[in-house]
């Protein structure tokens, strides 16, 4: 052991701050890669102070001791029948995770390479090279231990390609992803990906999806998502020092503005997958929590509490659109998801059966009225053999930003929405569709950074997806039949309680 | 429910129908930039928006291109989990070297001649390599396959790593000597100011702006690195031995296995870029024409500094190693 302790020397390698000479600031931090919000001259910056400090030597040493954990945990795991012996819609909550998160987690990695090199201050620069080699290892286990269960379950090749697809989800997931980290600049980069996503929802995700798999019994998920959380909750703290420097200079409302941008976001893709996952795929007798009750402990106190800290507020939407999605948004999003199952690359479940119904209830009092209702009607037909009629023939609406598919009409239903309408918002003659109010207004701060872009719906009408029917659609998304989602349990919810149980289809 | 296929998958379907089974590197670095050359922009906003402007100028449009990056390997063939295993065993001889040295009081045994060079030579350094480091992440976040974006990555993470022990031992030699070395000023003032460090800083800075992906790689690992990396793996190794700092002279050994490793992954890219298209080498040749002079400046400057020390190494000897080392780059990629 060197006989210095790190902190008798470790300002002399963090503080490598200069005045440029032979090339102007905005050259070297032009503010496509590095957007400064007015601060200058960069000597501003220069007080840039991570809270978690760590050395080159103790990473090292830190992150082989824990790969070497949690790959012989995989390498066990491997050589027993634990992966086949999971539950069902389980096995889907981690595909679909594996697909929306594998590949973008080493993309996370660019983002922080860029904080690397475009950060304004040496010591941020250092804190995003050990995130951008985090990433890197995210990246490579998130993709190493599903491509182990590729002989057990084809589906994990998703883990690797749903980035290269268009299936919907995975427009969904580049065009939030693209927006926080891969086409973001560095000081947003580290309010957005930093501080907003991997503080306030990586935490949901991981932790929260660490205690259900350790629950379930999927020892190898539970291992490497807890590992995993170890680096992000390190690296996740280079948004406070940007958010403070901001702050300081009299730019708080530019980070505020930062924050409800992201955190809307965010919000509307995790509603997405982990919402499903936590209520409706995850075992009823696994659950430890419900979606809203983990958003709540989780998320809403801990955003609270941030904004407390640093001067911020509450984001405009919180209590008017953000606390009552609590509610709906992501059941809403589970029935489309299991209806339109075949556009998806997991197996959906659709977590309803008597007792499950009975938890929905407890947790969201209302549950059955307003959602109970249409799987009341989706079961009723598969019990009488018509599964067409719980299937797609069209497609739904999606929301220009964030490319998941309006689903208003059933907040309307739920008493949560004045109006089953979506937004529509013209911009240079161009109409656009919105499933929300702040989605329209995230759109509207930036509008040429969102406005060329097209969703999936507007390509379909446009032309680019040929032949324009479902089929064709499906086989544009990157879809094969063997690979679209169907009912994780072959409808065997449908048919518990009932006495003569019809030939389910398959 | 588990999904039928009609035969189990050897690999990713991305990878297609191999005949060999990848390789555990290849399965967790092969195509995960889907971005590169994506219609109509890399990145799922406005295709014009500032950034996807930014890698279709300097990535996609950089002249340094090939019809297919995906067949690159690093030579190292590093995963992450390789990588910080391998920096583990190699960071514990490093412990194991400083206690060494600590246990006998080496700083204390530093003459003042020897002080003062180590102080106006090696302690400045954390700048200029914290430069290379910045300059490796711009070479990786702009790389057009994994497999070229993790090297580069690991090699900034190299960066960091003799930085930070040059930085300890600024401490220690500090305690021992001189408090007044283990200071930002002690480093920053010469690195702003000091007369034989501004055409490295002028290198350095330039090289920073050499946005294209393909310019900045070549200004950097074979320009700008390999002349650099000879003044202090090389010629500082020598200088420290005939001054009796065997300390330094070890270190600096250490920190060639790194640079080592840069110049094999590096020679192997421009090697594979060549073989698909050889008239890239004017492309690289003609980057080399201003980033070698420049790479060479840099050093030829830092000379003075070299012959002040006791037991000192010449400017010319100085210039020499740097030439060779890029000569012998340029001619291990095949554009010599």
């Amino acid at each position: 052991m060197p006989a210095l302790r790190r902190s008798d020397w470790y300002d002399l390698a963090r503080d490598l701050n200069w005045n440029l000479s032979y090339v102007t600031e905005d050259e070297a931090f032009p503010e496509v890669m590095s957007n400064n919000y007015g601060i200058t001259p960069n000597e501003k910056w220069w007080g840039w102070d991570e809270p978690y400090k760590v050395s080159y030597r103790e990473y090292v040493h830190n992150q082989h001791g824990k790969d070497a954990s949690v790959y012989s945990v995989n390498s066990v795991i491997a050589r027993s029948r634990m992966f086949e012996e999971l539950d069902p819609g389980w096995k889907s909550a981690i595909v679909a995770h594996y697909g929306a998160i594998a590949v973008p987690e080493y993309l996370a990695g660019l983002g922080e390479s860029r904080m690397g090199r475009f950060g304004r201050a040496a010591a941020w620069r250092n804190m995003a090279l050990f995130g951008t080699l985090d990433e890197t290892r995210h990246g490579q286990i998130q993709t190493y231990f599903p491509y182990t269960l590729l002989d057990k379950e084809p589906r994990m090749d998703w883990a690797h390609k749903a980035l290269h697809t268009n299936e919907w989800g995975a427009i969904a997931a580049r065009h939030l992803f693209d927006d926080m980290f891969t086409a973001n600049d560095a000081v947003s980069t580290a309010i957005q990906l930093t501080f907003t996503f991997e503080t306030g929802f990586t935490n949901l995700q991981f932790l929260g999806m660490a205690a259900d798999a350790m629950e379930v019994g999927d020892l190898d998920f539970g291992a490497l998502i807890s590992s995993i959380q170890t680096d992000e909750s390190r690296h996740a703290q280079q948004g406070e020092p940007t958010v403070k420097i901001l702050v300081e200079n009299g730019y708080a409302d530019v980070a505020q503005r930062l924050v409800d941008h992201m955190f809307w976001r965010s919000w509307h893709v995790f509603a997405l997958l982990t919402g499903l996952s936590m209520d409706y795929y995850t075992p009823l007798e696994h659950r430890s929590h419900s979606f809203k009750e983990f958003m709540q402990e989780w998320i809403v106190k801990q955003f609270l509490d941030q904004f407390r800290d640093f001067g911020l507020e509450p984001s405009w939407y919180w209590e008017s659109h953000f606390l009552p999605e609590l509610d709906w948004y992501h059941h809403a999003l589970h029935l489309g998801v299991w209806f339109w199952r075949p556009t998806v690359w997991w197996n959906p479940d659709a977590g309803v059966s008597p007792a499950e119904r009975e938890w929905l209830e407890e947790k969201y009092p209302g549950w059955n009225d307003t959602f109970g209702v249409y799987w009341d009607t989706i079961g009723d037909n598969l019990r009488r053999g018509e599964e067409t009629k719980t299937l797609p023939e069209t497609f739904p609406m999606v929301c220009n930003m964030c490319q998941i598919p309006v689903v208003t009409p059933a907040g309307f239903r739920a008493g949560k929405l004045e109006s089953p309408e979506p937004q529509i918002h013209i911009h240079e003659g161009r109409q656009y569709v919105f499933c929300s109010e702040p989605c329209k207004w995230v759109f509207q701060l930036n509008p040429a950074r969102f406005a060329g872009h097209t969703s999936v719906v507007d390509r379909f009408l446009g032309g680019e997806i040929q032949p324009p029917t479902i089929p064709g659609a499906l086989e544009w998304m990157g879809l094969s039949p063997e690979e679209m989602g169907q009912d994780a349990t072959n409808y065997a919810w449908a048919f518990e309680g009932f006495e003569a149980p019809g030939a389910a289809a398959s | 429910m588990t999904t039928m296929r009609r035969r189990k998958a050897r690999t990713w379907s991305l990878l297609g129908d191999v005949k060999r089974k990848p390789s555990a590197y290849e399965a967790v670095t092969a195509k995960f930039h889907y971005h590169f050359r994506r219609d109509p922009a890399p990145w799922e906003l406005d295709p014009e928006m500032a950034l996807n402007r930014w890698y279709l100028d300097h990535r996609e449009g950089s002249p340094f291109n090939v019809d297919d990056w995906e067949g690159y390997r690093d030579p190292a063939k590093l995963t992450y989990k390789d990588y910080v295993t391998l920096q583990h065993e190699r960071e514990l001889y490093v412990d194991g070297l400083v206690d060494r040295f600590e246990a006998v009081d080496h700083a204390a045994s530093y003459s003042d001649g020897w002080t003062a060079a180590f102080a106006s030579l090696v302690v400045p350094l954390r700048f200029p390599i914290h430069v290379l480091q910045m300059a490796s992440l711009y070479v990786g976040q702009m790389a057009p396959s994994s497999f070229i974006t993790n090297a580069a990555h690991f090699q900034a993470a190299d960066e960091m790593r003799r930085l930070q022990r040059i930085a300890y031992w600024t401490q220690v030699v500090a305690n021992a000597k001189d408090a007044s070395i283990a200071t930002t000023e002690a480093a920053r003032e010469p690195w702003e100011s000091g007369e034989a460090w501004q055409p490295l800083r002028e290198t350095l800075e330039t090289m920073l702006v050499a946005y294209d992906w393909g310019e900045a790689f070549v200004a950097l690992n074979l320009g700008v690195k390999p002349a650099f990396d000879a003044m202090t793996n090389v010629a500082l190794r020598d200088l420290a031995r005939r001054n009796e700092d065997e300390f330094i002279a070890l270190l600096c050994e250490e920190f060639d296995r790194d640079a080592a490793r840069s110049r094999a992954w590096t020679t192997a890219l421009v090697r594979y870029a060549l073989e698909r298209d050889p008239a890239l080498a004017d492309v690289v040749n003609g980057w080399l024409e201003t980033w070698a002079p420049k790479g060479i400046a840099a050093v030829e400057a830092m000379g003075p500094l070299f012959e002040q020390a006791p037991e000192p190494v010449a400017g010319e000897e100085l210039v020499e190693v740097a030439r060779e080392a890029q000569r012998e780059i340029a001619g291990a990629a095949g554009v010599a």
